[in-house]
């Protein structure tokens, strides 16, 4: 296998450390150097060449290769195995709905949120359950790691560079977790949006930092969700009124409550698209009154429409708590859902 | 397509990469001070008319962006 990156000769691990993190390479935390036996391991596992064409980059045109997405998986701790879950979401995010280039370099600060549907998670080990938003497994962390890792060294979303974010959050780190669809009885996220039942999908969403609630003290899916409304309410108040793709992530204590009372996650939706809204006015009272001028009996609505939320069944097994993850700013990024595995761009012979 | 660049002080870093990795290393722009969403209208104004002027420099100029050089 022909590697056409440029070798470097260090004398040992310690060395290698100081040489990538000298150069602006890493996230701040060490790397697995990327021999080249470990980035052939990777695409070997994958299938793929070295100069295999991912995508472009839309804003910069730039050319995205397996054999750089293999390096960074590898310096982020990947294992082979990973790999074909990186390339699925790197994939998703040149798509041109993602707006990759707008999501990295905003001041906004957002990451990207992977969520990984189908029996690879499970096969590469990522867990579903306990932490699920954060180190929950080294599957899960490592291949959101990978991502950011690609997004430095491939694109320049350094801090001070390309990447402009004010404050960021943690999930620039990772931000990456898999679907308990063993422990729901509701349909997998991937499925919902249109992918075949039974596939290994990624999803990939523009997301600011997750927004834990918690309720513990009903049954009720209505007051269940009310509180999840009112923490989207909260974020439309504090930080955009525009409505996005938002996700949800619904541990198992809560979902019992929905399972016992019928409701599908297209119920969630729909409850959540009616209640999620607030009136323009409402930023008058968070300081922002310079801005509602006369539109203050405008309603604005978290969701352009139910589909817009994600609804994702995860968290460990015990305690009333849920998360709502944002999106970086409106509508301008779409969440984008691919195949593991499969080529969205190739021509069928 | 004539067009002039503005940019805000804090983002002239960020446009100077972009010109750079977008193979136009010394594309000009105008600049006006940061931030321009809390600014009230006057102070708005004020830096619109400057820009402006710039900006025209930049249209007609030789040296601005898809000029003749």
């Amino acid at each position: 296998m022909l590697l056409s990156s440029t070798r470097h000769e260090v004398a040992d691990m310690m060395a290698a450390q100081e040489f990538y993190h000298s150069r602006g390479w890493t996230d701040g935390l060490p790397v697995v150097p990327p021999t080249e036996e470990a980035v052939e391991a990777c695409l070997e596992w994958a299938g793929l060449v070295p100069d295999h064409l991912v995508g472009v980059e839309p804003v910069r045109a730039r050319a995205i290769t397996a054999e750089k997405l293999a390096i960074n998986a590898v310096m982020a701790g990947c294992l082979p195995m990973h790999f074909p879950v990186v390339v699925a979401a790197f994939t998703a995010m040149l798509q041109e709905p993602f707006l990759l280039h707008g999501a990295t370099a905003s001041t906004g600060g957002c990451a990207v949120l992977v969520v990984v549907n189908g029996p690879m998670a499970a096969e590469v080990g990522m867990d579903a359950t306990f932490n699920a938003l954060a180190s929950s497994d080294r599957a899960s962390t490592a291949i959101g790691r990978a991502l950011r890792l690609c997004l430095i060294n491939m694109m320049d979303v350094r801090p001070g560079a390309i990447d402009r974010s004010v404050l960021g959050h943690p999930g620039k780190i990772s931000y990456c977790l898999a679907e308990d669809e063993a422990g729901s009885q509701w349909l997998p996220l991937a499925e919902e949006r249109g992918m075949p039942v039974g596939a290994s999908c990624v999803t990939v969403m523009a997301a600011g930092a997750p927004r834990q609630l918690m309720n513990e003290w009903t049954t009720v899916p209505e007051e269940i969700l009310d509180t999840f409304a009112s923490e989207m309410r909260a974020n439309m108040r504090h930080y955009s009124i525009w409505p996005g793709n938002y996700a949800i992530v619904v541990p198992p204590q809560l979902r019992a409550h929905f399972h016992a009372a019928g409701w599908s996650k297209a119920d969630v939706r729909a409850y959540l698209f009616e209640k999620a809204r607030i009136l323009r006015s409402e930023w008058a009272e968070c300081g922002k009154g310079a801005v509602v001028r006369d539109r203050g009996g405008w309603e604005y609505t978290a969701l352009s429409e139910p589909e817009d939320l994600l609804v994702i069944a995860a968290g460990g097994p015990a305690g009333g708590f849920g998360a709502v993850i944002p999106p970086w700013l409106g509508p301008k990024s779409r969440a984008v859902t691919v195949a593991i595995g499969a080529c969205v761009d190739c021509e069928i012979p | 397509m004539p067009s002039a660049g503005i940019m805000t002080e804090t983002f002239v870093s960020a446009a100077e990469l972009m010109a750079r990795v977008l193979g136009a290393e010394d594309y000009p722009f105008a600049v006006i001070e940061h931030p321009i969403s809390s600014a009230d209208r006057a102070t708005l104004a004020a830096r619109a008319e400057r820009a402006a002027a710039d900006c025209a420099r930049l249209l007609l100029s030789r040296e601005g962006p898809g000029g003749p050089g």
